[in-house]
């Protein structure tokens, strides 16, 4: 009788525990998904709230931040331009072409761009280009 | 107010990040081109402490300079690196840019001394009047 309760006893002891450790692990479970549950909605929410808010300033700002910058024509021309743009202006000048106006009025237009890019290798090549196509000059 | 501070902070690492950006992408771009002979001088860009009156409404509170320096090469003359500094006031975009990230002057210098040059930003692009209260 002993035997068996002690028996009794200890089978309901293991029993016991068992259901404690996988009740614990259970309520662990959903408390980690509950936690990441609240922590992507208050994500969700206070990204909506929290955007950059869309001012005239900013919105000038990222207009002025859309636009590509050639650091390499930039560097370039800081110290390959004063000697192109003397060349282009000296053999595209309109007073070149006296006797004929067309060309003489093609001279004057890109002369006037010439002056107005003078820092700016890229365009001035663009330029050197244009004047031996339209004007026939020999560089 | 919150929402303010958040838009503050937001601004402020966006355009730390831009800062670096721009800072980088200039040294890369003249490093290639001193390699490659295009440029006979070494130019670098850095950011300096900047001149206080020189301030816009887009200035940060610290460092509001962009020095750029001749490195290695020759040394150059004044003339030179007038003609630089009109160079970069010429690009238009450049100097946008520059003014939007919180730069307000240009700074060029020599290899050696604090002899160089400096310019207002604020001078070279018209900036428009903002409603700071929207």
């Amino acid at each position: 009788m002993n035997m068996n309760d002690t028996l009794i006893q200890s089978s309901i002891k293991v029993a016991k525990n068992a259901i404690t450790t996988e009740t614990e692990v259970q309520t662990n479970w959903w408390m980690w998904l509950a936690i990441a549950e609240f922590g992507i909605l208050a994500f969700l929410i206070l990204k909506k709230q929290f955007k950059l808010k869309d001012t005239d300033k900013q919105r000038f700002k990222n207009e002025s931040l859309k636009d590509d910058i050639d650091f390499g024509n930039i560097i370039n021309s800081s110290f390959n331009s004063i000697q192109l743009y003397d060349e282009l202006k000296v053999k595209c000048h309109p007073d070149r072409f006296p006797t004929d106006i067309e060309k003489n009025l093609i001279a004057e237009k890109i002369f006037q761009e010439i002056s107005k890019n003078k820092n700016n290798v890229k365009r001035l090549l663009d330029l050197k280009e244009e004047a031996i196509q339209k004007l026939n000059i020999n560089f | 107010m919150l929402d303010n501070t958040w838009n503050n902070i937001l601004g402020w690492f966006n355009d730390r990040s831009e800062r670096a950006k721009v800072v980088r992408s200039f040294n890369e771009s003249a490093r290639i081109a001193f390699v490659s002979g295009i440029a006979p001088t070494l130019l670098k860009a850095s950011i300096s402490k900047g001149e206080s009156s020189y301030k816009h409404q887009f200035s940060n509170w610290l460092n509001t300079g962009f020095r750029i320096q001749a490195f290695t090469g020759r040394v150059l003359k004044k003339e030179e690196l007038i003609h630089i500094g009109k160079v970069i006031l010429d690009d238009s975009n450049l100097v946008r840019r520059l003014i939007v990230l919180g730069w307000d002057t240009l700074e060029i210098h020599g290899d050696e001394g604090p002899y160089g040059c400096r310019w207002q930003l604020k001078d070279y692009i018209p900036l428009p009047k903002f409603n700071e209260h929207e």
